[in-house]
């Protein structure tokens, strides 16, 4: 049966906690999370039932229908072979066009938002342009796409041409064998074709494609009546022949898109007046006939129109064109207009609130079935789940007025009911969010969905006005624009809109491993426990480190080489993007690609850098450690902690425990916090801050595991943490090590706070106790927690609310656990599809409670 | 020889549609699995040699 919390004494009362929901009291806990599912219709009921999910498992799909196609591969390098010779942006858009033309359509039973990125609902697209040796580890495994010879010989064509090909040509050989072992550094960008976008959303929406068309057809014109002047001048006039070009391309491509749409419109038609039998569903597809035909060439009208217009933006933008991760926009603000049009006023597509829920049902079906041809170790890193889809919502408009509306209650009432791994929810969280969409917040968190995770709404808002100082044309964001914002991905706050957004990842994304920093600063940069080589700076030996100032200076030469190194891949990659994988789609929604006759690639007005360090925690306790074991109370040597490390501590157990029982993270211990807190902000982030990006802007870190912690904690040796070879790192950015937050929740708050200097964000998970949350009280205590954490001016949290008894439960009978979603780190995953190793890493996350101390610390009114 | 012209899976593209072309049409097949129904729609024309679908 359903655990109750004990009673706490508080404020002179006794405090109980009966279940908010009594009927819970008769579900066994070790079955709660299969009782929660309420899809709003029979509909999205029987959507769900049959989703074609794509997730995968230690980077292997578990439903074995899944695949990769040829179709776009094929098109693709058909279209390059043809257009050789002319300029390279117009060649991009004849690629996407031929995709576009000739690719198949796939349109499936119940669903009204249509489209999809392959030519069969259990495939997913290849990039050979981006990455070949992604493309190479399809070839090998069994999700080869057919015939194999082809797409061997299509890889093999697209070699010299890659971005791998262009980018390795500007790294030492040593450096990039150190990248690719993805242990201190992740891979370059150039070579795993990994990627993240932000589409100018509102413009399709508003605008349509025609208009689009229009306005560049406008510019080319302009352009050309300007080279006709006299007398010549050479210096204005060759300024338009790239700009023409890049006229050009949009024209291309949003005419093949437009095209691309109304075959979507002919194909529903055609089943309904020729395949479909059901009267309802025919007169349904005719309706989705109609507006495919309009949306996105027209501007859109109706909640409809939206939700179909922007998931082909979507499937262009992150599937089709080129891959990119994400579903980054601020969809509540975005969709707005078209909800009150349809709910509201009924002017157009009329509706009620629950059929926009049901709307957001079906869109998240969508995303859950969306398959992403990433490489084997993108999938190996986001476990239990398809890819990072993140959506944001709440927030604030210019002058911190409520952003929060309708249609952000709907978006969350959705996703509570319909209980999907994707997309994730980001709520940014101001004191004048209306508590009507915080209690929905909260309701999503506890029935263990694992999001919304909560951004700072104030702090992401400020950020972007700072980085819009370093802007390359005086163009940064202005106030109202830095109010609009999502997440880029898990963690880092980009610009949204008509304009500014971030269009690729060499802007901002990727990692580095600070914990496997700390054992080769240990090996004067030699990594003995896993590739056998220098993999980094000699940075001298430990044993000769007289003081934990020259321990900290050697780590700290490790990680300024990490970071410029990998930036410098980055940098490297988007010099060559601009010429090479140009967007001409996404510059022609762009306002200032559309403006400056410039491809959305290569333009930059809004800075944005950013990295992602991972394990920080593990070398943050590791110094923590040693300073205390080794220089202060002077217990033990470097050399017996090196011998103790060589030896994965065999041998070693006393000594590793006091290593282990030394001060950790999370705690609120000053021993602790106040080296902690410089390791963030003088090495951290303070090394990161001094490098400048193509942008013109410094890099900040974003501290984010997402599945990094474990194959990196997997391939990082023993540490003086007192951590064993090959355990998982730390879960967040910013997380406590799991298990070794004693304190309690405020107590975790507490450190965290500390650190503020050169961060741009953390992450910060956290566990809480499943009866306390579900109590009576669990709004009230949730709440006034948030409301600590946003004083407190911490970056973010997001939240397992789970109990061990369900997840080991899960662990004996997968199949009877399949609605079981946790929160792994940056995404939510399908518990039962987690290896056992990372399944064990979220058991093992201490679960908070609360006690009075911590209800007095909130002012929790109880 | 059988042309795709000739099959009832063949459907002419609309002279008034963008993507026209005199003889252009989109073949259009239901398919079933154990996940449900779908169909796809590739395109074709009308002088292609008929396929394993034909019908």
């Amino acid at each position: 049966m359903a655990t109750v919390a004990e009673p706490v004494n508080y404020n002179g009362k006794v405090i109980n906690f009966p279940l908010e929901r009594q009927e819970e009291n008769d579900i066994p806990e070790d079955m709660l999370h299969e009782n929660l599912a309420r899809p709003s219709t029979e509909r999205t009921k029987r959507l769900k039932a049959r989703c074609r999910w794509k997730h995968a498992s230690a980077g292997e799909f578990i439903d074995s229908e899944v695949r990769a196609g040829i179709e776009r591969m094929r098109f693709i390098t058909e279209a390059h072979k043809a257009s050789e010779g002319q300029p390279e942006v117009l060649r991009r858009a004849l690629g996407l066009a031929n995709i576009l033309n000739k690719s198949t359509l796939v349109l499936q039973q119940d669903e009204f938002i249509i489209g999809y990125h392959a030519e069969d609902p259990e495939m997913f697209p290849l990039y050979p342009e981006l990455a070949y040796m992604a493309v190479q580890d399809y070839l090998m495994s069994d999700y080869s796409p057919q015939p194999k010879e082809e797409a061997a010989a299509i890889n093999e064509y697209w070699k010299p041409f890659s971005m791998q090909a262009k980018g390795e040509r500007y790294f030492s050989k040593e450096d990039l064998t150190r990248m690719y072992q993805v242990s201190t550094m992740e891979a370059p960008g150039f070579a795993t074709g990994y990627n993240s976008v932000v589409p100018p959303y509102e413009t399709i929406l508003q605008d349509g494609l025609l208009k689009r068309m229009e306005m560049a057809k406008e510019k080319i014109k302009h352009a050309q009546e300007q080279m006709e002047q006299i007398p010549w001048n050479a210096n204005e006039g060759l300024e338009w022949i790239a700009k023409i070009d890049v006229w050009k391309s949009m024209v291309i491509a949003d005419e093949a898109v437009i095209n691309w749409a109304r075959r979507h419109a002919r194909l529903a038609k055609i089943v309904a007046e020729n395949f479909e039998s059901d009267p309802a569903r025919k007169t349904e597809l005719l309706e989705i006939s109609e507006i495919n035909h309009r949306v996105p060439a027209e501007p859109c009208k109706g909640l409809k129109d939206a939700f179909q217009a922007k998931w082909y933006t979507y499937l262009l933008c992150h599937a089709i064109d080129r891959y990119a991760s994400g579903y980054a926009h601020k969809e509540d603000e975005l969709l707005e207009p078209y909800y009150n049009a349809s709910v509201i006023d009924k002017s157009f597509q009329p509706m009620t609130y629950l059929d926009a829920v049901e709307m957001v049902e079906m869109e998240r079906l969508k995303i859950s079935e969306h398959g992403a041809g990433k490489s084997r170790a993108y999938r190996e890193i986001f476990p239990g789940s398809n890819d990072l889809f993140i959506l944001t919502v709440g927030g604030t408009k210019p002058g911190y007025l409520d952003a929060c509306s309708d249609m952000t209650d709907a978006i969350l009432e959705g996703a509570r009911n319909i209980r999907t791994t994707e997309p994730s929810i980001v709520f940014r969280y101001h004191p004048v969010g209306r508590v009507k969409t915080k209690r929905l917040v909260f309701e999503c968190i506890r029935d263990g969905l694992g999001y919304p995770s909560i951004k700072h709404d104030r702090f992401g808002t400020e950020q972007l006005k700072y980085y819009a100082q370093f802007s390359k044309n005086n163009n940064g964001a202005t106030d109202e624009e830095a109010h609009y914002w999502a997440n880029v991905l898990c963690m880092s706050a980009g610009l949204c809109g008509r304009r500014k957004t971030q269009k690729t990842r060499s802007e901002g994304g990727g990692s580095i491993f600070p914990a496997k920093m700390m054992e080769i600063v240990l090996a004067d940069g030699f990594d003995w426990s896993y590739s056998a080589m220098q993999l980094g700076p000699h940075t001298g030996k430990a044993t000769d480190f007289k003081t934990f100032d020259q321990l900290w200076e050697a780590f700290r030469t490790q990680y300024a080489y990490a970071v410029s190194t990998v930036i410098r891949a980055k940098d490297v990659m988007r010099y060559f993007e601009r010429d090479f994988l140009q967007m001409p789609f996404i510059s022609s929604i762009d306002d200032g690609a559309m403006e400056l006759g410039v491809d959305a690639v290569g333009l930059s007005e809004q800075p944005n850098g950013w990295h992602n360090p991972i394990t920080t925690i593990v070398a943050a306790n590791s110094l923590v450690a040693i300073k205390k074991l080794i220089y202060d109370e002077k217990k033990y040597t470097m050399q017996q902690l090196v011998d103790a490390l060589q030896a994965n501590w065999e041998g070693f157990e006393p000594m590793r425990l006091d290593f282990l029982n030394a001060p950790k993270w999370g705690n609120d211990d000053d021993y602790a916090d106040t080296i902690i807190k410089d390791f963030y902000e003088d090495i951290i982030g303070g090394e990161m801050a001094k490098i400048t990006n193509y942008s013109g802007g410094p890099v900040y870190p974003v501290g984010q595991a997402v599945g990094l912690y474990m194959e990196v904690g997997s391939r990082t040796g023993p540490t003086p943490d007192g951590r064993f070879g090959g355990d998982a790192g730390d879960d967040g950015g910013i997380s406590p090590y799991m298990g070794t937050d004693k304190k309690g929740p405020t107590a975790v708050l507490k450190s965290v706070a500390k650190v503020q200097k050169n961060q741009k964000a953390n992450l910060l998970n956290q566990r809480l106790s499943v009866p306390i949350m579900r109590s009576i009280h669990g709004f009230n205590i949730w709440k006034s927690y948030m409301d600590v954490w946003e004083e407190l001016n911490i970056d973010h949290v997001q939240f397992n609310v789970v109990s061990t008894a369900e997840m080991k439960a899960a662990q004996k009978e997968p199949e009877k656990h399949q609605d079981l979603i946790v929160r792994v780190s940056g995404f939510s995953a399908r518990f039962v599809d987690i290896p056992t190793y990372g399944q064990n890493t979220i058991i093992a996350r201490n679960e908070q409670t609360f006690g009075a101390e911590d209800f007095a610390f909130l002012n929790t009114q109880l | 020889m059988k042309t795709c012209e000739s099959c009832s899976f063949y459907f002419a593209v609309p002279a008034d549609a963008g993507d026209y072309e005199p003889g252009k049409g989109d073949c259009v097949t239901e398919k079933e699995d154990a996940k449900g129904k779908y169909w796809l729609s590739k395109p074709t024309t009308n002088v292609s040699p008929s396929c394993s679908t034909f019908k």
